[in-house]
């Protein structure tokens, strides 16, 4: 347990040393809340509702950014330094090495929610319940269960640049058809149509929902366990594949 | 004596090319073995399965009587392997720490950084800043964390100056001293003569030799020169010369068993012994042999 809690700390440190992480999940985040919706004029109705909307938008872009690319980035490297090799001689369980790393990330994720809607806060002075706020933060610290795992499957991945270019395709992608930057209403008909099937708009639906009000869409939950199921065997599969060497 | 490591009949093929065919040996607690042969022999292969990184296509191993995988085997030994890696992101100091974790019994943080060398300020460094050659200190350092009984080391020297070489050797005789079982692979003879006890010459996949240095380097260096001999052939006289070792009679030819056959074929001539059909034979080690460095470049 102590040798748990210290491999956690230990994943936490690396984390926040890493500058890519610092630039795209704190930084760049935050300087596209202020874009949005201070500089741009983005014409709304609703300019509280949009502030509220656009802050739960941007968080879930950053924990998604950093659950596929940090975590799935960094297994590649380790894995091709001969670093994993390495642990498996120790009598540190592979188990321990990997729940660390899940743990380590989603901690440092609440990290990256707090600091988001601080943001928030100060910029705009976004006002919500205590319960509302929490509910938000809990459930894009759930509803990353899904890219965390989409992480461990780039983290499959042979080469870093493979799996840098990979990850970096996918986010990008995965925000703009889940209506992360802009809303999902203004996106083409199309794109709309297949982003409605993928995990993105429905991370951001639930939270959207919660500060409506509303208890995130039973459809949401569905599909974003599906896709966690589907990327925890699709991941399983491949590690036993290479494995059996 | 306790059997620290056993192995039967190990096997291991990749895709059909056998890369280890039926291995078998065991080593005793205090024995310092040297696994010597060419590239491509199947050292590193025989270790990797020792430390149960890759599955025996058949065969079996077990270090103090269990199977590599298990925790309590891991609690027990140190390794340093080829393909030298850190920790990014980490102080020196914050690895060694991390490492000291993993383990019952850990040295102290004192001898483990007493043991990397470096420098306070080194030290305070993230190790991606590092040299490869600090790196490699550091991993041994990692490797000795435990307080190991058994230590492997794969092809520990490869890639190191020859300072830091003797370095190396002069660390794993005090951990020989200190009575552990030392494992460590190389394809440098003087290396393997130097510092083990024992040799395990592998060539092709096979272990073709297994005994003391003085053996193996015998037999390594055993060559033969032969020859049908015209009458009586002075058998004493090349007895006595320094570099032979052996004469006798084989399927109508002589044989002499020389470390220098130009010094015999040189006495041959000059003592008008009259001989035909020479030929010189490096013995049946010859393959391995003569991919092995023998001498270790310049050092």
């Amino acid at each position: 347990m102590k040798m748990l809690l210290n491999e956690c700390k230990i994943e936490i440190i690396r984390i926040f040393r890493n500058p890519y992480f610092v630039f795209w999940s704190l930084f760049m985040p935050i300087v596209f809340y202020f874009i949005f919706t201070k500089v741009v004029n983005t014409g709304v109705d609703d300019q509280d509702l949009w502030n509220k909307h656009f802050l739960m938008s941007i968080a879930i872009f950053s924990v998604m950014g950093s659950a596929i690319m940090t975590l799935g980035i960094r297994m590649v490297q380790e894995r091709n330094e001969g670093w994993t090799t390495w642990i498996k001689v120790t009598p540190l369980p592979s188990s321990s090495y990997f729940i660390s790393k899940m743990i380590g990330q989603s901690a440092v994720h609440l990290f990256s929610i707090a600091v988001i809607f601080m943001a928030g806060i100060i910029v705009n002075g976004v006002s919500m319940s205590f319960v509302e706020w929490l509910s938000c933060a809990a459930w894009i610290l759930i509803a990353s269960f899904p890219f965390l795992a989409l992480g461990v499957l780039v983290g499959t991945m042979k080469r870093v640049d493979t799996a840098s270019g990979v990850s970096n395709i996918l986010y990008l992608a995965l925000a703009i058809t889940g209506g992360l930057w802009m809303p999902m209403e203004i996106l083409p008909k199309t794109i709309q149509q297949i982003g409605s099937w993928l995990p993105a708009y429905h991370y951001g639906n639930g939270a959207w929902g919660i500060i409506r009000g509303q208890f995130p869409e039973f459809k949401s939950i569905a599909i974003l366990t599906v896709y966690l199921l589907l990327f925890m065997v699709l991941s399983i599969y491949i590690r036993r594949k290479q494995e059996a060497v | 004596m306790e059997t620290i490591v056993e192995i039967t009949n190990l096997s291991k093929e990749f895709k059909g090319k056998k890369a280890v065919e039926d291995v078998s040996f065991s080593i005793q607690s205090g024995e310092v073995v040297a696994i010597l042969g060419p590239n491509g022999a199947g050292k590193s292969t025989s270790i990797l399965m020792m430390l149960g990184l890759l599955h025996p296509s058949s065969g079996e191993v077990s270090l103090f009587n269990q199977r590599p995988q298990e925790q309590k085997v891991r609690e027990r030994i140190g390794v340093m392997l080829q393909q030298v890696s850190l920790m990014d992101a980490l102080k020196v100091k914050e690895v060694l720490a991390l490492f000291r974790t993993y383990y019952p019994n850990p040295l102290s943080m004192e001898e483990l950084i007493r043991l990397t060398g470096l420098q306070e300020s080194e030290l305070n460094k993230r190790t991606e800043k590092l040299s490869g050659g600090q790196k490699r200190r550091v991993s041994f350092a990692l490797a000795m964390a435990g307080n190991p009984d058994l230590v492997f080391f794969d092809e520990p020297t490869v890639g190191m100056d020859s300072t830091a070489r003797k370095e190396f050797w002069a660390r794993v005789r005090q951990l020989a001293d200190a009575g552990k079982t030392v494992l460590f692979s190389t394809h440098y003879l003087q290396e393997a003569d130097d510092v083990a006890t024992r040799i395990l010459l592998f060539n092709e996949g096979k272990l073709v030799a297994d005994g003391c240095p003085s053996t193996i380097k015998q037999q390594l260096l055993k060559k033969t020169v032969s020859f049908k001999a015209g009458g009586d052939f002075p058998k004493e006289r090349f007895l006595t010369m320094t570099h032979v070792s052996d004469v006798y009679e084989e399927k109508g030819r002589v044989v002499i068993q020389t470390e220098d056959t130009d010094h015999v074929l040189a006495s041959l001539f000059t003592e008008g012994t009259p001989v035909s059909d020479i030929s010189i034979d490096k013995g049946r080690l010859e393959d391995a042999f003569e991919q092995l460095t023998v001498e270790q470049g310049v050092s």
